[in-house]
């Protein structure tokens, strides 16, 4: 903990990763729990982007102290799940009767989802330059 | 007339985009942040409470249609800012008002799904 630097765009992304930690898991145990039935593909990938989220804010937090590694995998699983599960959800509607967190790029979100680990992936480039 | 909750929550919205919009200039201009932001901050994280407790008349009669979903708004609702601001407490450079523009954006958005899922 005291290790971490005090400040840097690090603290906005940790800020909204915790954030789509919360909404996306909250809203996946939700639907599994009490709509199972009416998209489980769509509900169980919601769970996954909850899940990527959690991993996604480790990382950073361990890139923002130089240990790079981990994010360097971590944000590019992110990246790859939110254009596999967008680009499903247009090809492929019917596994989606009902959204997923990732559904079209993250619409329901403003595309933020499309967006963090794009934003992520370059802080962290400026971050391994600075570290090297 | 809408419901005394609804009013609340288009000032909690309003005054959520003020501060997300003062915290992002502040950003922009590249500024340490200064008390009266945390002050709005903390303005706004009343609001909220007063909205949290004007939410619960919903519960009255039928309740809303999720229960679980509206519990899980209300609850968000009134724990962001604190934690928000808790992680850039001792931070007062630059990207901790970029945080506090996060968290209002993210109370404002939360306010609207709580009156829409009542």
């Amino acid at each position: 903990m005291s290790d971490a630097p005090r400040s840097g765009p690090h603290k906005v992304l940790l800020a909204c990763y915790a954030l789509f930690a919360v909404a996306a898991g909250a809203r996946a145990l939700v639907q599994l729990t009490t709509q199972y039935d009416d998209a489980p593909v769509a509900y169980w990938l919601s769970l996954g982007a909850a899940i990527t989220y959690v991993l996604g804010w480790w990382a950073i937090r361990q890139a923002s102290v130089g240990r790079t590694g981990f994010a360097s995998v971590m944000l590019w699983i992110e990246l790859a799940g939110v254009l596999t599960v967008g680009t499903l959800s247009l090809v492929e509607p019917a596994w989606f009767p009902d959204a997923s967190v990732w559904s079209e790029f993250g619409i329901g979100y403003g595309f933020v989802p499309a967006m963090l680990p794009v934003a992520g992936l370059l802080w962290l480039r400026r971050q391994k330059r600075d570290a090297a | 007339m809408p419901s005394v909750s609804t009013q609340v929550t288009w000032i909690v919205v309003g005054y959520a985009a003020l501060v997300s919009l003062l915290a992002l200039v502040l950003a922009l201009r590249h500024r340490e942040r200064p008390a009266w932001l945390d002050q709005m901050a903390w303005m706004l994280e009343l609001l909220l409470v007063v909205r949290a407790l004007a939410g619960l008349t919903a519960f009255r009669g039928a309740g809303p249609d999720s229960v679980s979903t509206y519990v899980g708004y209300l609850i968000a609702s009134v724990c962001v800012l604190p934690l928000a601001m808790k992680s850039v407490e001792g931070d007062r450079a630059v990207w901790s008002s970029a945080v506090v523009a996060v968290a209002a954006v993210a109370v404002g958005v939360i306010a609207v799904r709580l009156e829409m899922t009542a």
